[in-house]
């Protein structure tokens, strides 16, 4: 894909390379400071509401917390607590596995949806509208709908599972089942986004590559193979790079899990940013819950840094 | 379009704040308080935080509210100002403890015995006895009063007494082919009813699901009819006895045998949502279940029994019921404690019709002073309410106060044996060791 | 795009593709229709087996705009989305073009501090973010809600990744010119920014307008409520009544669905065009 720079130029990421900076070296002082006035903004904004309070969360998890004012230091008893406490275990194993299903799902879905709604056409645009339609409706609606739609004897959807001999079954009141509900549920909220990412990936290859591929007699499959997947890379690369993070500590995940199952039951959804949000909130141990939430963050920051680096800033665009 | 209140000013006072942000880091969290107080002084009326939110199907109860409020401030100089948490959040949710985390709680709210100990022992609740008169302590009853009061100091004054009980439909009973002489008396026959009254759009008992304080506040009479306790009287865990397991097992049952659901309809304490809605024939719910179906499910016959007992076993209920509470930490602790005594809790007879309005005309509920009941007369002792003052209330025992640690081991071992599935003989043992790593290292207010 | 080797056989690959589409597309909308048709529904149908009420009503509807000020949520929503997502826009696309094309020292620290705050959801840091938000004064403000909101790494990532992508002539005219960066950015780049801008401003007006725990928290008084506070509230007082709660529903997702079939070409497009990948 060396030539990807000319041909792509929506994820061209032109370097900075010496031959780019400005000519006139007086410019650069001028520069420095238009850089700054223009980063300015966002630098302060970031950093008093997101990075100082990250800071204090963090340093927060070395104290205990009663969450009334006393906060008495404790080194990393926390971090020791975290070792010693199966309910952490088990929020990490319910993240990891949500994500492990989450992520690939929402790739195929995406993809899928896409390529079925890729030619243009009126019917193709209503379509198009349908699969997003869900992601204009905001997740407490999204979980109030579902849970009547799912619940046992009387759902629409329990209904429907019970006229087909398997019933009656609890999508929610199961633990074996709940997770793998809340997925579905999720990928339904989310895949029109996807779809769209994906949409805008499809439409930069090239056209002739497939004319091409057919007069060498390939056929659709051998061109998805050999032509779209490879030259997806970048997209493919955002895609995962962004469901990766959002499955694991997304505010949107959060909200799904807490409106629709409240971690339950038998802790079967509680995830690790509900258990957290249930350890500070319901159960005032807010020493603990920072201390696990900055290693939530610590680890998510290693698993971004990793792919920044992979991507060499941030650019999709080189495999 | 664009920057209208942006740069300059926000970004010279961010600025400062920053500075300011970054010398409570230097100090270590120790800061934190410093940075708590700053705001406090602001809004001067009391703020009181509870769930009744004005609008809906439950107008006398705000208009309670409202009438309350008006009356105190009618007649004092520090003013008190409701202010509406979401029902769902309030007890479940991070509006209240972040507000406390942060120094910004509320300076009167309200609160149930399950949270009791995590506000007492967080030093926030105001010892409110210097303000009520001895008459009226002598009016509530021991068995109200005592899990809100530490080393013989009042801390909440409560508004209601709620007993638990059973509501049954009339109509699955009759096309199942019973009548009100069958409901069931003991577990037994409670699981067999149950079954004969299940369909396949139908549940024939219902339990609550949901992990949560409600949860195991109407899992604690199952666990005390077998003669169960969570803590013994050498302060140790009592949770390792056959009576938990039988608690655990029966709730297990209902579900394993099909008559109970693993969810339910919005929550296990709505009725309307539940038997109102025909999801189940029976419903383990409270006293306040009366004026639900009154307002809601007018048209619906329903019956209320106790709860059946085991054998062996002896009846008893839980009550449970919120209480108001006044802010130790808040702006003006004294005036927030002398409105909560005032309010509910004064010998004058506008307290006592106060409490009487409470639980007859805003809600369907047991009053929790003995002067109440006798001024309340026929509205307790009348049809559906007189089922509960002469057959469920009388066994009724006091929601016990517990360290949210506590809730949440017996949350865990209630939802494993229900919905997990889990063996209750090693539930119950596996709970009981977690109580008393806990328990040892306890050394808050007692547990009751 | 597909190959086919037949007239005949395209019209029933066609036809088939049409069919899976349209299948798909409706099982994707049916709960959005189940709500809708609850909402139609009197109380007593609301579990009937009847997919189409039987004797639909309005009255929920009414019910529910004459109980709840729910034009009051709406606007406070519209507002705080709107505020949020202007301001964002207009800060991120700042930062985004010196991010890309400005070169001074620390440059690339800046960035990388910018991404790694991606991470960081507001659940984990929610009570030290009150805290802040108490000691500038700003609880039970239109402020309070709105300030927090606007600050967002992934905006700013995506923003630098497009000005990346932008063609340097048209700024090394300006610059030859003598122009200034600020002139530049704002007669230049901003108007070549326009999809991506679209782009975004939908995706951040959706997150606002769906966003619920941050207004929740920071919003005691009911006249700054935003509609997703307004229908959990809603919820639990009516928990029983779910013709009232599901009309309460739509009415919070009516809006948006209808701005989305009315922006719909303009809305997929942008976000097709933009780059945003």
């Amino acid at each position: 894909m060396g030539r990807s720079d000319m041909t792509y130029p929506s994820t061209t990421l032109a370097s900075t390379t010496a031959k780019d900076r400005p000519v006139i070296s007086r410019r650069n002082r001028r520069d420095w400071l238009a850089g700054y006035l223009f980063v300015l903004p966002d630098a302060l904004g970031l950093l008093v509401f997101v990075g100082l309070p990250m800071l204090l969360a963090l340093g927060i998890g070395f104290f205990e917390v009663d969450g009334f004012g006393s906060y008495k230091f404790v080194a990393f008893k926390n971090y020791a607590r975290m070792w010693h406490d199966p309910l952490f275990w088990s929020a990490l194993r319910v993240t990891v596995l949500y994500a492990v299903m989450l992520v690939p799902a929402l790739y195929v879905s995406g993809l899928g949806l896409a390529l079925l709604v890729q030619r243009g056409g009126r019917f193709a645009t209503v379509i198009r509208a349908m699969f997003f339609a869900p992601q204009m409706v905001s997740l407490v609606v999204v979980a109030l709908v579902w849970q009547i739609l799912l619940v046992e004897k009387v759902g629409a959807i329990g209904r429907l599972a019970a006229a087909i001999g398997w019933g009656p079954v609890s999508f929610l009141g199961d633990p074996n089942l709940a997770l793998i509900t809340l997925v579905a549920v999720s990928v339904w909220f989310m895949m029109g986004f996807y779809m769209l990412i994906f949409l805008g990936g499809l439409q930069d290859i090239p056209g002739e590559y497939y004319e091409a591929a057919k007069i060498d007699g390939a056929g659709p499959v051998t061109s998805f193979w050999y032509i779209t997947l490879p030259l997806l890379r970048p997209t493919s690369f955002f895609v995962l790079l962004v469901s990766i993070v959002m499955a694991a500590a997304g505010g949107q995940v959060f909200d799904l899990i807490y409106v629709m199952t409240n971690g339950g039951p038998v802790n079967a959804t509680a995830a690790l940013i509900v258990y957290i949000y249930k350890q500070a909130f319901q159960l005032g141990a807010f020493g603990y819950a920072s201390a696990m939430a900055s290693l939530l963050v610590v680890m998510l920051m290693l698993v971004t840094l990793l792919l920044f680096a992979l991507t060499r800033g941030g650019r999709f665009d080189h495999d | 379009m664009t920057d209208r209140q942006t740069s300059p000013a926000k970004s010279g006072l961010t600025r400062r704040r920053v500075l300011q942000g970054g010398a409570a880091l230097a100090g270590g969290i120790a800061g934190l308080p410093f940075i708590n107080r700053i705001a406090r002084a602001q809004g001067a009326a009391l703020k009181f935080w509870q769930f009744y939110a004005p609008g809906g199907d439950v107008k006398p109860q705000v208009k309670w509210f409202e009438d309350m409020v008006a009356g105190w401030n009618a007649s004092h100089d520090v003013k008190v100002e409701l202010e509406y948490v979401t029902n769902s959040e309030y007890m479940n949710g991070s509006k209240l403890s972040t507000a406390f985390a942060s120094g910004e709680g509320p300076d009167i709210f309200i609160i149930s015995p399950g949270d009791f100990l995590r506000y007492y022992n967080g030093g926030v609740l105001a010892d409110l006895t210097p303000y009520i008169d001895d008459v009226a302590k002598a009016d509530f009853p021991e068995s109200v009063i005592a899990n809100r009061m530490v080393d013989g100091k009042i801390y909440g004054v409560p508004m209601e007494v709620e007993p638990m009980a059973f509501y049954y439909s009339v109509k699955a009973f009759e096309e199942a082919g019973l009548n009100e002489n069958d409901v069931p008396k003991t577990w037994d026959e409670l699981l067999e009813v149950a079954k004969k009254l299940t369909t396949p759009n139908r549940y024939g008992v219902l339990f609550e699901t949901t992990p949560g304080y409600y949860q195991n506040f109407t899992w604690y009479p199952f666990l005390w009819q077998g003669g169960g306790e969570f803590q013994g009287k050498d302060g140790k865990s009592a949770f390792d006895s056959p009576a938990t397991v039988q608690a655990l097992k029966l709730w297990q049952d209902a579900i394993k045998s099909g008559a109970a659901p693993r969810q339910v309809l919005s929550g296990g304490f709505d009725i309307v949502a539940n038997l109102g809605a025909g999801y189940c024939a029976m419903q383990n719910v409270g006293v306040w279940g009366i004026s639900a179906m009154d307002n809601n499910a007018k048209n619906m016959p329903y019956g209320i029994f106790k709860l059946p007992t085991p054998a062996n076993g002896k009846y008893v209920t839980v009550g449970g019921g919120w209480a108001f509470v006044a802010n130790a930490k808040g702006k003006n602790p004294e005036a927030a404690a002398r409105f909560c005594a005032w309010a509910l809790a004064s010998k004058d007879q506008d307290s006592i019709q106060r409490v009487v309005d409470w639980c007859t005309v805003a809600k369907s509920d047991m009053p929790p002073r003995n002067s109440a009941l006798a001024a309340g007369g026929a509205a307790f002792t009348n049809g559906k309410m007189g089922v509960f003052s002469k057959e469920v209330h009388p066994g009724t025992r006091a929601e016990p106060r517990v360290p949210p640690e506590v809730y949440k081991i017996i949350s865990d071992a209630i939802q494993a044996a229900q919905l997990g599935g889990a063996d209750p003989q090693q539930t119950a043992t596996a709970a009981s060791q977690q109580l008393d790593a806990f328990l040892a290292s306890y050394s808050g207010a007692p547990i009751l | 795009m597909t190959s086919t080797h037949s007239a005949g056989s395209a019209h029933i690959l066609r036809l088939l593709w049409m069919l899976i589409s349209a299948v798909l597309a409706l099982m994707t909308i049916f709960p959005l229709v189940w709500m809708l048709v609850i909402a139609f529904k009197p109380a007593p149908e609301v579990f009937a087996p009847n997919f189409l009420p039987v004797s639909p009503t309005l009255g929920n509807f009414l019910y529910v705009l004459t109980e709840v000020p729910f034009l009051r949520y709406l606007a406070n929503s519209f507002f705080m989305s709107a505020t949020v997502t202007i301001v964002a826009l207009f800060f991120h696309s700042m930062a985004g073009y010196a991010l890309a094309r400005l070169h001074f020292p620390g440059r690339d620290f800046i960035f990388l501090a910018m991404f790694s705050t991606f991470l960081v959801s507001l659940p984990v840091i929610i009570v030290p973010l009150f805290i802040l938000v108490k000691a500038l004064g700003l609880i039970n403000t239109y402020a309070g809600l709105i300030v927090p909101s606007i600050f967002n790494a992934f905006g700013i990532f995506l923003l630098r990744q497009y000005y990346l992508s932008l063609p340097r002539e048209l700024e090394e005219a300006a610059i030859m010119d003598g122009a200034g960066r600020w002139r530049i950015y704002w007669s230049i780049v901003l108007p070549l920014s326009r999809p991506i801008l679209a782009a975004l401003a939908i995706l951040f007006f959706l997150a606002n307008w769906n966003a619920f725990l941050w207004p929740l928290t920071v919003a005691s008084d009911t006249n700054l409520w935003v509609v997703q506070v307004a229908i959990v509230n809603f919820k639990s007082q009516y928990a029983g009544a779910w013709n009232y709660v599901m009309a309460a529903s739509t009415i919070v997702a009516l809006p948006m669905l209808v701005l989305f079939v009315i922006f719909q070409r303009q809305i997929t497009e942008s976000i097709k065009t933009s780059g945003l990948k």
